[in-house]
């Protein structure tokens, strides 16, 4: 046995207007579930502590809750000492228990027609993925989109395409999910990221959903744009001034010796639109010794492809993309877009490595820069944080670059999924409330590492919204111009 | 009392698992139907947790007289032969009516199904979809009633059934928040699973506290074999909070091997033609006797093996295990479980005909609740047939009565209200009572019986029954109500235990020497009804 001090979010509709929070200490059992520990508080403190569970094993989808923010099953995950368990972030009915009726109960069933037949291997592998939910609304309590605009949520989109999926139910609804908010999902992965099943909802049901809607000409007009554009230039950015890769030549040597070599997968937006950045980008790779390939035949990734359903010439694109990065004979291809990189990580099977630049400049050290005398915060970019999984060395670099650096709870700013050239309201919606966040955290300054987020939210903050790499070059040019006053001084 | 706590429909079930739901997609058809549960639809019970599969005869090298002769072998015999006949004859329909409703089962190759080896049967006919099968059967059915126009009711309990004239009218429930209502039907489909909960290691969910098995008692009908409790032989010993959860037999099925703390494979002196695939009943005296004899591991139990399984079978076939098991740190592909037996499955239950009625007229029953269909010992994997066989059947014959004048209840009403003043001024935490039950139960009326262990456990059933569960407010009627339904299925078990001086199947007298196997037994079913238990005298039903 042993003591457990934790804190429980209690709410009584009756009396109270919002949930407070009680902290209680308890004997738990060595290992004990967040549910044992929700027992003790019950049985050894408070009988009326009001919870859901009932297979204790993470089968039936009752019991999920917040842990320090977190999503997760009560009787799956470990109680750890000074844990907050809260509701999930659904209307509360008392205490740790939400609403999930309604929700439930409007989730479409298959509807059977027909004969009674068993399916291929082929139809059992392509939906079993999809079958695994528990129901537990983990997925829709963190959804952003849900939260902003008119959407069924992702557990519904799952099951709206394991019945597309299905043979024994030939109904076509892909105006219905349409209808239902298809196009909503700004693909931010939040919904994989709390799911306890890990059901890849955005990459397994919502771009396929949005294939079948584009079959049916239902793609929303601008994201049809966007298709022809790439069609046509091989770039999902039209050319407004002189590109990136038309202002460097193929390969850029380092500073000094040749500590390591890369490709660097440039990405439209840096390309056409932030030629800037991603030549700040390239100076800090210098100066950290790096060689860097530019193959100028690379193509968009097909990131705006996938995500909005256009997925019929995607194979050239990524035949291209390969065959021009193989050539570079580089074992390691750079990016620097989140969503390129979690496009070619995610999306493509490569013959070669492909590492974010937060990625690579930790893993292979880099030059301390300057610490610059400001308060920032972290944006973490949806492709990146859970796209990448990438959440670690952004901060890293932070703490060597800021003299204060705050954190910000992760979240979705709207840009991404073809969301903010589709449904700008929803964009700025989101956009809005990552403004809030920002100014919650006090911060001087906003720092990410996407060019989508970059673009985004600074049309919702009065703050300066700078990208990692472009920080970090003002640090060492602060480092540098130190050491000079410094070589002045002893002079 | 208002009008608004009262519903009224032609048939009302009670429990949304596999037999509930089913019970309900079929009473429907012939009227409005309530699925009443204690907890949300479908996310209560056992069925959603089964993992190991679904019993059919669906290849054309395999039988039902085959499927047939198994369930009676692996039953001791003790079966009530009609309706296993209805089980093994029905199951593959009502595997296809899942088909046709989109269960996604796996498959072996296009259009054939997946089945695998389960315990004490000839054929391969385990139908599973990984081993979540009792997930996917929900999955399945609960799309169903979702389509239906099926009332449910979610998170309200039965807490005692509404009589009339001798036959059941509806029932009295508690919502979570302790408000009583009254829900009257022509007819009634009790569907309320099991109830291991009255042992200190069991596999069940939270639910399975065997409140059916009450209600249809305290209503006056008869039930069967109630000592006949299934010891799973692979439960979890540790950590300790994990102690007792399911290890599925599909563990053994896929190959997984036995071993004590020696390094034998023990099951050889035990049965050695079936191994680790013996049946349950067996398997788990193996497990328990090796503990008992000081071959166990550290933690009390002994070594469950698939290590040597190629890594992506374990991964493909046993997901949840592998998850399970992984957040407590043990990786099973490389390294064993520690396994001990774990109270699973009331094999007895509620008497019922081949049409799911029970011995009270308008009054059906179907699933765990029921007794008979398994006899002394169930198979893996004919538990889920069980629930979509009688299920439908249930379904059916409460659908077809006949339309009566609704029951008066206000007299009756008035009772439970003073059951709910009696726990207000209750005496004991309910969970202290649970508590000690637990251990009687585990102590006295677990895998080896004696008359003296029985008798212990009678005495501190009815200690604990002279104590007054306390309600803390009203939301805390219900797990009072609940308190008094485990003592009430743990002295059923007892006292059919104490009359059946044999040891058949999963029911052991220690105490007691005989000379007969199970198929000459001179025993036939213990009957229970109001203060009365008999044990039927006959030849082997064999
Ligand atoms: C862990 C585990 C694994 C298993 N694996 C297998 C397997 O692989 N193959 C197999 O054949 N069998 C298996 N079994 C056995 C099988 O799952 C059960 O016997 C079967 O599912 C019982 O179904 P049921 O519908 O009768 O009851 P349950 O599924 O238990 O449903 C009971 C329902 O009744 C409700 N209820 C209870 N009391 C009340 C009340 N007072 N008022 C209102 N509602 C109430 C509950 O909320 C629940 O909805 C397993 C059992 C367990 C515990
Ligand atoms: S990817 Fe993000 S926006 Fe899309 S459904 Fe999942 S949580 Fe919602
Ligand atoms: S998809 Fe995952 S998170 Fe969402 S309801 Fe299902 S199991 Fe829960
Ligand atoms: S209690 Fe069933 S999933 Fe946690």
């Amino acid at each position: 046995m042993k003591t457990l001090t934790f804190t429980v979010a209690r709410f009584d509709p009756a009396t109270d207007d919002s949930p407070h929070f009680e902290k209680y200490t308890v004997e738990v059992n060595e290992g004990a579930r967040i549910l044992h520990a929700l027992h003790a508080v019950r049985d050894a403190i408070d009988p009326t502590l009001a919870y859901r569970y009932c297979c204790g094993s993470g089968q039936c989808g009752s019991c999920a809750v917040r842990v320090d923010g977190e999503p997760v099953l009560a009787c799956m995950e470990e109680a750890t000492e000074g844990m907050v368990v809260e509701a999930l972030n659904l209307p509360v009915e008392r205490d740790l228990m939400v609403e999930m009726e309604s929700y439930l109960s409007g989730m479409e069933g298959l509807v059977p027609v027909g004969e009674t037949r068993l399916l291929t291997r082929a139809e059992n592998d392509a939906i079993r993925p999809l079958r695994d939910c528990i129901e537990c609304l983990a997925c829709v309590s963190g959804c952003p989109a849900l939260q902003v605009a008119e959407f069924s949520g992702p557990t519904a989109m799952r099951q709206e395409m394991r019945i597309a999926l299905d043979p024994r139910d030939p109904r076509d609804r892909v105006e219905r999910t349409v209808a239902d908010g298809l196009f909503t999902c700004t693909t931010c992965q939040r919904c994989v990221q709390v799911c306890p099943k890990e059901i890849k909802i955005p990459g397994k049901a919502i771009e396929k959903l949005r294939e079948l809607a584009n079959r049916k000409g239902l793609t929303l007009p601008k994201h049809k744009e966007v298709a022809l554009l790439v069609q046509r230039t091989g770039r999902s950015v039209e050319r407004i001034k002189p590109t990136f890769m038309e202002q460097v030549p193929d390969v850029i040597e380092p500073v000094g010796e040749v500590k390591g070599e890369v490709a660097f997968f440039v990405g439209c937006m840096y390309n056409s639109r932030l030629p800037e950045t991603a030549l700040d980008m390239i100076e800090v790779m210098r100066r950290n010794g790096y060689r860097i390939h530019i193959p100028k035949d690379q193509v968009c990734c097909g990131s705006p492809l996938i995500r909005t359903g256009q997925t019929w010439f995607l194979d050239e694109l990524k035949h291209t993309n390969i065959r021009v990065f193989e050539k570079t004979g580089c074992d390691v291809v750079l990016t620097m877009c989140a969503g390129c990189g979690s496009t070619l990580k995610n999306d493509y099977v490569t013959p070669f490595t492909v590492k974010d630049v937060n990625e690579v400049l930790t893993e292979g050290g880099f030059e301390a820069p300057e610490k610059l005398p400001v308060r920032v915060t972290y944006h973490d970019p949806c492709h990146l944080y859970r796209g990448q999984d990438v959440h670690d060395p952004p901060r890293e670099i932070l703490r060597s670059l800021v003299e204060e650096f705050v954190e910000m709870p992760a979240r979705c700013c709207g840009a991404g999924g073809g969301v903010r050239s589709g449904l700008p309201e929803e964009a700025a919606e989101l956009g809005r409330q990552r403004g809030e966040a920002i100014e919650e955290t006090g911060a001087e300054m906003v720092v990410t590492s996407c060019p989508f987020c970059e673009f985004h939210i600074a049309e919702h903050t009065d703050k300066p919204v700078i990208n990692i790499t472009t920080l970090l070059r003002e640090g060492y040019a602060e480092k540098d111009e130190g050491s000079e006053e410094e070589k002045a001084g002893e002079k | 009392m208002p009008g608004d706590d009262v519903v009224d429909c032609h048939v009302l079930v009670i429990g949304s698992g596999g037999a509930g739901c089913r019970a309900a997609l079929e009473a429907q058809q012939y009227g409005d139907t309530v699925l009443l549960s204690r907890t949300l639809t479908g996310k209560g019970g056992c069925t959603i947790m089964a993992e190991g599969g679904y019993n059919a005869v669906l290849n054309e090298n395999d039988s039902c007289l085959l499927h047939y002769e198994d369930t009676l072998r692996g039953g001791a015999y003790l079966n009530d032969p009609e309706l296993a006949e209805v089980l093994v004859a029905e199951s593959p329909e009502r595997f296809f009516d899942l088909a046709r409703w989109g269960s996604v089962f796996d498959v072996a190759e296009d259009f054939v199904a997946a089945q695998r080896p389960f315990g004490g049967q000839r054929f391969n006919r385990t139908c599973y979809a990984g081993d979540r099968s009792g997930h996917e059967i929900m999955a399945t059915l609960v799309e169903q009633v979702r389509n239906s126009d099926i009332h449910q009711i979610q998170e309200e309990a039965a807490i005692e059934l509404l009589m009339e004239d001798g036959r059941a009218a509806g029932a009295f429930t508690l919502d979570r928040d302790g408000t009583p209502g009254v829900i009257r039907a022509d007819a009634v489909v009790i569907a309320t699973g099991g109830g291991t909960q009255i042992y200190d290691i069991s596999t069940n969910c939270a639910a399975g506290t065997g409140d059916g098995f009450a209600l249809g008692w305290r209503a006056g009908g008869e039930l069967v074999d109630m000592e006949m409790i299934q010891f799973h032989p692979t439960g979890a010993v540790y950590p300790p909070d994990a102690r007792g959860r399911l290890i599925t037999e599909a563990v053994r099925g896929e190959g997984g091997v036995l071993k004590n703390s020696e390094g034998e494979r023990f099951m050889a002196r035990y049965d050695p033609g079936r191994m680790e695939l013996s049946t349950r009943d067996v398997v788990s005296r193996a497990i328990a006797n090796e503990i008992l004899e000081g071959r166990g591991t550290p933690h009390g139990g002994v070594y469950l093996d698939v290590s040597h399984l190629p890594a992506a079978q374990i991964e493909e076939r046993l997901p949840i295990m592998l998850e399970q098991y992984l957040t407590f740190g043990v990786d099973i592909r490389t390294e064993p479980m520690e396994v001990a037996p774990t109270a699973h499955h009331i094999m007895g239950g509620l008497r019922i005909s081949p049409g799911c009625q029970t011995t009270i007229p308008s009054l059906f029953a179907c699933g765990e609740v029921t007794g008979g269909v398994h006899g002394a010992n169930r198979l893996g994997g004919n538990a889920l047939a069980d629930t979509q066989v009688f299920g439908k059947r249930a379904g059916e014959g409460a659908g077809k009565a006949a339309v009566r004048k609704k029951a008066d209840y206000a007299a009756r009403l008035a009772r439970q209200e003073e059951r709910f003043a009696r726990f207000e001024n209750g005496t004991t935490p309910p969970h202290e009572i649970v508590s000690a039950l637990k251990r009687a139960m585990w102590d006295g009326a677990g895998i080896f019986r004696t008359k003296e262990g029985l008798l212990a456990a009678q005495a501190e059933v009815t200690r604990l029954s002279a104590l007054i569960p306390k309600a803390y407010g009203q939301r805390g009627r219900l797990e009072c109500c609940t308190v008094e339904n485990m003592l009430c299925l743990s002295s059923l078990i007892i006292r059919g235990a104490l009359v059946r001086e044999e040891s058949r199947g999963a029911h052991v007298r220690k105490d007691v020497t005989q000379d007969w196997m199970p198929e000459r037994s001179p025993f036939g079913h213990t009957i229970q009804k109001g203060d009365s238990c008999i044990i039927e005298k006959k030849g082997g039903a064999a």
